[in-house]
């Protein structure tokens, strides 16, 4: 699958996307990210919490799956298809 | 008074007197300043039915209570007329420094009344105002008038001013202070320039009183933390600008493409984004008066044909004359986006009718007999060409210069036209953020973003994630949106701000600083006058509720591809429960009850 990274988060990467990560959900890929990336990467991705706690998604970050955004979808357990892709922003605004 | 100044200007152009006048406490309570203060001065003394091109259409400039305040971002100031692109109010909103400047000489407002018959600038320094010839400016741009006329008062006078194109009466010319701050919509430079008015140009060297200092002071400090701290405007903002908005808006499937009519995905957006902005012609970030945020971009492009320095360009002038145009070269993008800058001239207006001459070309409606050279989607130069043209009205640029709506109906083509009550909508499709489709066609302005700006929930999850693709609550919050927005533009901060702050922090700031008792109550309320205001402002100049609507491609052309594929903005569904909100009536009038809750019988 095709992960795509925006703004700050492209100064975490190094690229603008890759197709080097996988996962069967949403939260299985973001550990992937998380692992490799290290504590900065998952500062944006995940909200602090204790070990044996649910993962949670990070506040200020933004997720598309398929340019729909995982709160209308399942969230972290939204499935993930190989053919799928995932942009990552972290929270922006302007207008 | 604490916070406004308590005077403000009035000036005949037509036998060039200058009186200053009180100004009225209650009706500051009532409509706080800036954009409702402004128009409500504006309806006391004109005509809804004016021609907006002609002496008796009152121009003002209007600061709010906090504008040259410590407040969090307290740089703006409006620009109100009837408007020549729309027929509309135009209340058009800038920032930089000129705001605080006009209030620190001593005033709260200018109005403008009358025509001159020789070109003039006003030239006011603290207590002394002088109407002074300015025919050695007529013709000349936005840098050499402001440097000009530095050199000619003082060096640190700020300047407001109309290019070539506010002389030329384009119907979307632009007021520019401080060389690249804009009161750009809807054509209030061209009222300017219709009244042979130049510039205005103050210096002042006083200071605005607060009711509460310690008070003020603790509001301000702990709102510019909140404002420091936020990941928008502490980070995103001041890094990207705010193009960082043009992948978000591509990945949702929401950046209009080619006219609208190719909408869904635009290939190499990320060559116009804030990303790739940063990494090529950024030279700086840049603030107004008071800003901890730095949105603003110094641009340099070193070389090829679009080599310069200037500023920009904004989300919505890199989708006008990117996306919208089909151009995908950010060199050009700037270049047309410095002409606005230096012309005088709306970019969103501006690209937007550029996009329609091209598809009214590409379908053979124009041909190169009129325009003079070919216009296709992607063409860079013709694009950056046009834009130039349009401020001197030439050759094809007289069409251009009238903005889409008169462009696509001369054609025979007024559905290619995006816009509504003729003004052009910004750079989100409303066939997939449907809240923003709502908010286009009730916006008392005509097309407008920031009357209401649905994209914060539907698109940025602020403050909450709203599904962009359904109508369900998005009458309700449209509202909320859009009456805080009247509240936010009239005591004279930065609309930004409300990503980071909300009402309850303005609310503590303009309490302390002017000493009224404006609850987060009285300022949702002020702001629900100040709209009902506009919409009877509208109504008596003749608009209907059939003009609260958008163009039709957007209701009835399903988006071609990407994550929204086949939707339209499904307007039929939210205008009604929306009209039943604001308390008004099946045809969007509001009730004798609204009327006598706001106070506004």
């Amino acid at each position: 699958m095709k992960v795509k990274f925006f703004a700050l988060l492209r100064d975490i990467t190094g690229v603008k996307e890759t197709t080097d990560f996988t996962g069967t959900t949403l939260v299985e890929l973001l550990e992937e990210l998380s692992g490799h990336y290290g504590k900065e990467m998952t500062r944006w991705l995940f909200t602090p919490t204790a070990p044996d706690q649910e993962k949670q998604i990070g506040k200020d970050v933004i997720i598309l799956v398929n340019g729909r955004a995982i709160e209308h979808l399942a969230g972290l357990e939204t499935p993930l298809k190989e053919d799928d892709e995932v942009a990552i922003f972290p929270r922006l605004a302007g207008g | 008074m604490y916070g406004w100044v308590g005077q403000i200007l009035r000036v005949n152009l037509t036998n060039g007197t200058v009186k200053k006048e009180a100004l009225d406490p209650v009706e500051a309570k009532n409509y706080i300043g800036a954009r409702g203060l402004g128009t409500r001065l504006w309806i006391k003394d004109c005509d809804p039915k004016v021609d907006p091109l002609s002496e008796d259409n009152n121009l003002i400039f209007m600061t709010g209570p906090l504008t040259g305040t410590m407040a969090t971002n307290a740089g703006r100031y409006n620009v109100i007329c009837k408007a020549p692109l729309t027929g509309a109010m135009a209340a058009s909103n800038s920032g930089g420094y000129w705001g605080p400047e006009l209030k620190y000489a001593g005033y709260d407002g200018i109005i403008f009344e009358g025509k001159s018959e020789k070109p003039v600038y006003l030239w006011i320094k603290d207590g002394e105002v002088e109407l002074r010839c300015a025919e050695h400016l007529w013709g000349k741009d936005i840098i050499e008038t402001t440097d000009t006329l530095k050199e000619e008062t003082d060096f640190d006078a700020r300047v407001a001013c109309i290019g070539p194109a506010g002389e030329n009466l384009v119907k979307f010319a632009g007021v520019i202070n401080d060389y690249t701050r804009a009161a750009g919509r809807s054509g209030v430079g061209a009222v300017m320039g219709s009244k042979n008015l130049k510039a205005v140009v103050v210096r002042g060297t006083g200071a605005v009183k607060v009711a509460d200092p310690d008070n003020f002071f603790a509001a301000l400090t702990k709102a510019r933390k909140m404002v420091a701290e936020h990941p928008v405007t502490g980070q995103g903002l001041p890094a990207y600008g705010t193009e960082i908005l043009i992948n978000i808006l591509d990945q949702s499937g929401g950046l209009p493409v080619n006219n609208f009519r190719d909408s869904g995905t635009f290939p190499n957006a990320d060559a116009t984004s804030g990303e790739t902005l940063a990494k090529t012609y950024l030279v700086r970030n840049k603030g107004c008066m008071g800003c901890n945020i730095g949105c603003g971009r110094i641009v340099n492009v070193p070389d090829g044909p679009y080599k310069g320095f200037g500023e920009g360009p904004e989300y919505e002038a890199g989708w006008s004359f990117g996306a919208d145009c089909g151009v995908d070269d950010l060199a050009a993008i700037i270049k047309a986006n410095n002409y606005c800058n230096e012309l005088g001239m709306d970019p969103i207006t501006l690209g937007s009718t550029i996009a329609c001459a091209f598809e009214l070309y590409e379908i053979g409606a124009i041909t190169e007999k009129e325009t003079g050279l070919p216009l296709r989607f992607g063409d860079a130069a013709a694009m950056v060409e046009l834009t130039r043209q349009a401020a001197y009205r030439e050759g094809f640029g007289n069409e251009i210069a009238e903005g889409s709506y008169r462009l696509a109906s001369k054609y025979g083509h007024p559905e290619l036209s995006m816009t509504c009550k003729k003004q052009e909508v910004a750079a989100y499709d409303p066939r997939v953020l449907q809240g923003m489709g709502l908010n286009y066609a009730t916006s008392n302005r005509g097309g407008c973003h920031v009357r209401g700006y649905m994209t914060s929930p539907e698109i940025l999850g602020l403050p909450e994630k709203l599904d962009n693709l359904v109508t369900e609550g998005k009458a309700e919050w449209t509202k909320i949106f859009q009456d805080l927005t009247a509240a936010v533009d009239s005591t004279g901060i930065c609309l930004f701000l409300t990503f980071a702050i909300g009402a309850p922090e303005i609310s503590e700031q303009i309490i302390a600083a002017t000493g009224v008792d404006f609850t987060v109550e009285e300022l949702m309320k002020a702001g629900e006058r100040i709209w009902n205001m506009e919409r009877l402002f509208n109504i008596a100049n003749g608009f209907t509720k059939e003009d609260d609507t958008l163009p039709p491609r957007m209701l009835k052309d399903p988006v071609k591809i990407g994550p929204a594929k086949g939707h339209v903005n499904k307007l039929d569904v939210m205008l009604p429960e929306y009209y039943e909100l604001r308390g008004w009536d099946a045809e969007g009038r509001p009730t004798p009850d609204k009327l006598k809750e706001l106070g506004l019988q």
